[in-house]
């Protein structure tokens, strides 16, 4: 955890104060958090490890009930005494006046609108028995509180007051009793007919950072921050159910009952997810890393299992990827689930455990099962190890990872075919990222925190796509190679921390040795959008003036002045290049700083401009709008009259059909 | 002599009378680039002058297409489809006044002079207007249940952990709708048929006697045609994508034309199919609304 001086207190917009610390100091005798390693390749703790976690979880998939018990122990590593503490409770935002439902139904999110409540969808975790160790059963004493919108009906984060503050590097144990309602999966987590993805299903303590407690209701679009430390869960379950979860699966035993008790244990891990279904079919791989193997347990949908090997090349080569060019993926263990279709639960990351999303007609040429299980694997290191506030920079999180998300899935499907590649249809994922930036270039910077977006929209295309977007142009500026030093020094430098935006920004500008500030201010910090265009070009002879003067319609004989008008229509400035082609085969490459609203260059020679190119080497990301980028003195349709014979088919089918089944 | 084959003597009349087909194909084919026209001027403003086009020209870069839809300067495209629909529905209209005319020379034995056909269209237009208000009255209570059905299966089916199941099902709905609503096409194409051919002007009384004249045998020869249009189809785009070049403007144009060629010829197969069937139902002769043997010197043929 990387705790700041409390200078910063101001920045933090839903630190919890740590109350008048009136009575004395006092830690539980005996406590500690484990330095276990069963769990990572790794001979020692790889993360500053506060909390301890051990629960004894028991569903019922008939009801969608559960009941748990846990234990946290918690080291204060805060330099100070500690008697608050708040706790994520998030399965109950998913009641009707929670602000993730006030949030989703207002702005949208992924997969959910709501038109009516249904019972179903109803979650809830409650807390039935809340002891602290040494100073007693404190259930009375919890008290719901809303920092960040005041809702007085969200209840997805409760308080605890203790009569005792905990000393600074002392220890305290909760031990607490809950009980879970899943919702029928509105989004994320829930079940879905037999299938369970259990998220944020227990009782979770907040982080001390910066001064304060952070600790955020359940958004629309946000859900992750959370201290490193050791799970180790018992999942209790009917026999025939198959259990996937986080970390390492450490022992199952058979309880007599009809039930089924599996035991997991994570090291240097922050958060804890299972998913149970009768129906998994599972391919286990082992991925050979840098540092140990890593056994990879794919859990398949009994009708996608034909493509179960499909999911272990793209997750065997995008670790192949992330180890070669950020860094190490530490952990023994790595679960892919294929949830169940229609469930809500795709596309989700956990420490050690994601979600992919397929279908079982899905052709080999359209890659979103690939696009899906890169993405979720890319979270194991910005936000399983390089753990950023999602609430707060989300960008540091989704955007991050949508970059090296463009750059691993370039580099293994190729870089104009990675999203599809089928019946000469093509897309790559940088041009996918790109539109989802121009859909929304302006209402929020990237820094926004992640619930006062403007919408879903806005908030998905900014941190996702534009953040690819200003990180894929950014190669242009300090080069593909340095960029890549960049992320490799930031993961290795800030994995199992909690990193902020500038601490990633620095490290870019230090490894590449440039004040990128300009870059930064514009692009991350502020909305600026850039739109370059060519806006003239034109060639008219020299002596146009003479007596008698007439053009040569061989090419090189007549000399031309030619212009070429470059435009900034945009508020966002850019160095870039400019390629000037003539009729005689010649180019002129020029180099603008941009900063001006608009540029001319002439030209005198025995040759027409036959074209103007911004940015030629596509390597601007930013701009947009591509289109106006360059400019032809001669039009060429070829590509309109293509578009328009497709329209002009499908019209022509259309109305045959029209005509064909009326009459 | 042994009677030919419904589809046989369907396929007869449609060689007979190509130009029918020719001149419906030649409107479709006219109403729909009028109905790509706004997209052609609004697109070609863009990418006529700007080398980003290439994208699109060789190859089919979605991101690109997409980001043309998004330009304002394209327009929306809730106005463009509108522009397209509106077209269709011309289509469709001028078919409905056409098809009388395409009837009546159908039942001919010889070509049928211009101002024959034309009569036939006015005379007959306000009739089909009918029919079709009946058709969709008639063949869309029992459809649209069919498709409340097939909803309702669909959303027992969603419950079922089988992941197949519920488009398995759908896809047997949908093939039962279809078989369903080719009888009432069949059904209906008769009673067009006879309110040509009897000059029928009260289309109520049609359609009982058309339902009695839909056989087995019709129904089943209107869905060979259809089945055999699919084939058509598929095989046409499958020519379109693999032999013509993605920068192939005019090769990607006549494969394209010649497939629609292909599918109207299969739908004037079945009304041909219907006159045939019609006429061979008929226990007493038809005669001809507006017989005209000889066609006069110099007369223009329709």
């Amino acid at each position: 955890m990387t705790l700041r001086p409390l200078a910063a207190v101001g920045l933090c917009v839903c630190m919890l104060s740590a109350g008048s610390l009136a009575e004395p100091a006092a830690t539980a005798p005996g406590l500690s958090i484990p330095n276990t390693v069963s769990a990572i390749n790794s001979p020692t703790p790889m993360s500053q490890r506060v909390v301890h976690y051990e629960i004894d979880a028991k569903y019922d998939p008939k009801t969608h009930q559960l009941d748990g018990a846990e234990t946290l122990t918690y080291h204060n590593l805060t330099g100070q005494p500690l008697d608050t503490f708040p706790f994520h409770l998030y399965l109950n935002a998913f009641q009707p006046k929670a602000t993730w439902i006030r949030e989703t139904k207002r702005d949208g999110t992924r997969d959910t609108s709501f038109e009516k409540w249904e019972d179903k969808n109803y979650g809830s975790d409650e807390i039935k028995g809340f002891e602290v160790v040494g100073q007693g059963e404190l259930t009375s004493q919890l008290q719901y509180i809303q920092p960040d919108d005041n809702n007085k009906d969200d209840k997805t984060v409760i308080q605890i007051k203790l009569p005792k503050p905990i000393p600074p590097d002392g220890y305290v144990q909760f031990k607490i009793k809950f009980h879970d309602q899943f919702p029928e999966t509105l989004e994320r987590t829930g079940y879905k007919r037999d299938f369970l993805l259990a998220g944020q299903w227990f009782p979770k303590v907040g982080v001390w950072i910066h001064g304060g407690w952070n600790c955020h209701q359940f958004h629309g679009a946000t859900e992750f921050f959370a201290d490193f430390g050791v799970y180790d869960v018992n999942i209790t379950v009917p026999q025939n159910e198959v259990v996937g979860a986080s970390g390492v699966r450490v022992a199952d035993t058979k309880n007599g009952d009809g039930t089924e008790t599996y035991a997991y244990h994570g090291d240097d891990i922050h958060d804890f997810a299972w998913t149970a279904s009768p129906r998994y079919m599972i391919k286990d791989d082992v991925y050979q890393g840098t540092m140990g193997p890593v056994a990879l347990h794919i859990m398949m949908q009994p009708a996608h299992w034909s493509q179960a090997q499909r999911h272990d090349e793209i997750l065997q080569n995008t670790l192949k990827r992330f180890e070669a060019w950020y860094g190490p993926y530490p952990y023994k263990t790595l679960t892919l689930v294929d949830p169940e279709p229609g469930s809500a639960a795709e596309g989700m990351e956990y420490p050690t455990f994601i979600t992919g999303g397929t279908a079982w007609w899905m052709p080999k040429g359209i890659y979103l099962p690939e696009l899906v299980i890169e993405h979720e694997f890319g979270h194991q290191y910005w936000y399983g190890m390089v753990a950023t506030n999602e609430f707060e920079d989300a960008w540091m999180d989704e955007g991050i990872n949508s970059y090296t998300e463009v750059k691993v899935l370039d580099d293994i499907l190729g870089k104009n075919t990675s999203i599809l590649n089928i019946m000469r249809v093509k897309m790559g994922e940088r041009e996918q990222q790109r539109l989802g930036y121009i859909r929304d270039p302006d209402f929020d910077p990237m820094t926004r925190k992640g619930w006062l977006f403007f919408d879903y929209g806005s908030y998905a295309d900014v941190t996702y796509g534009k953040t690819a977007s200003v990180l894929v142009t950014l190669e242009s500026v300090i080069g593909e190679d340095t960029m890549r030093k960049a992320m490799h020094e930031y993961f290795m430098k800030y994995r199992f921390t909690h990193p902020v935006p500038e601490d990633f920004l620095k490290t870019i500008e230090e490894v590449s040795g440039k004040d990128l500030r300009w870059y930064f201010n514009q692009a991350v910090y502020g909305t600026n959008v850039m739109d370059y265009e060519v806006l003239k070009i034109d060639s008219s002879p020299t002596d146009w003036w003479k007596p008698n003067f007439k053009e040569s319609k061989k090419p090189g004989e007549t000399e031309y002045e030619s212009e070429v008008i470059v435009h900034r229509k945009g508020d966002f400035v850019m160095p870039l290049d400019i390629l000037v082609k003539f009729d005689n085969g010649d180019s002129v490459r020029e180099h603008w700083d941009g900063q001006d609203r608009w540029i001319r260059y002439s030209y005198d020679k025995k040759a027409k401009v036959a074209s103007a190119e911004v940015d030629p080497d596509h390597k601007n990301w930013l701009d947009r709008n591509f289109f106006n980028n360059s400019k032809t003195a001669e039009p060429d349709g070829t590509a309109t009259r293509k578009l328009a014979n497709y329209w002009t088919f499908v019209s022509e089918f259309f109305g045959q059909f029209l005509a064909g089944w009326l009459i | 002599m042994k009677e030919k084959s419904l589809l046989s003597a369907g396929l007869a009349i449609l060689r007979r009378t190509k130009r029918y087909v020719i001149w419906f194909f030649l409107l479709n084919l006219t109403l729909a680039s009028m109905g790509a026209a706004v997209f052609r001027l609004n697109a070609g403003a863009v990418l006529n002058n700007s080398l980003e086009s290439a994208k699109l020209t060789q190859g089919f870069d979605l991101a690109t297409f997409i980001e043309l839809l998004a330009r304002p300067e394209v327009g929306s495209m809730q106005a463009m489809h509108a522009s397209s629909f509106d077209f269709a529905f011309l289509f469709f209209l001028l078919t409905l006044f056409f098809l009388p005319g395409v009837f009546l020379g159908y039942a001919s034995d010889h070509r049928l002079p211009r101002p024959e056909f034309f009569r036939a269209c006015g005379q007959n237009f306000w009739r089909f207007i009918r029919i079709l208000i009946f058709y969709l009255f008639i063949a869309g209570i029992p459809i649209g249940i069919l498709f409340g059905i097939q909803k309702g299966i669909d959303k027992a089916a969603d419950r079922s952990t089988n992941e197949l199941l519920p488009f398995t099902l759908e896809m047997i709905c949908l093939g039962i709708i279809f078989l369903v609503a080719m009888f009432f096409r069949a059904w209906f194409d008769q009673a067009e048929v006879e309110i040509v051919l009897r000059d029928q002007n009260a289309v109520r009384r049609t359609i009982g006697p058309a339902r009695r004249r839909t056989s087995f045998g019709l129904w089943a020869a209107y869905l060979f045609i259809a089945l055999l249009a699919g084939i058509f189809l598929i095989i046409g785009l499958w020519l379109w994508h693999s032999i013509v070049p993605p920068s192939s403007v005019l090769g990607a144009f006549i494969v394209g034309q010649l497939t629609m060629l292909v599918w109207l010829k299969m739908r004037f197969w079945q009304r041909a199919c219907a006159v045939v069937h019609y006429e061979r139902e008929q226990e007493m002769p038809v005669v001809e609304a507006y017989p005209s043997p000889v066609t006069p010197a110099g007369a223009v043929q329709a």
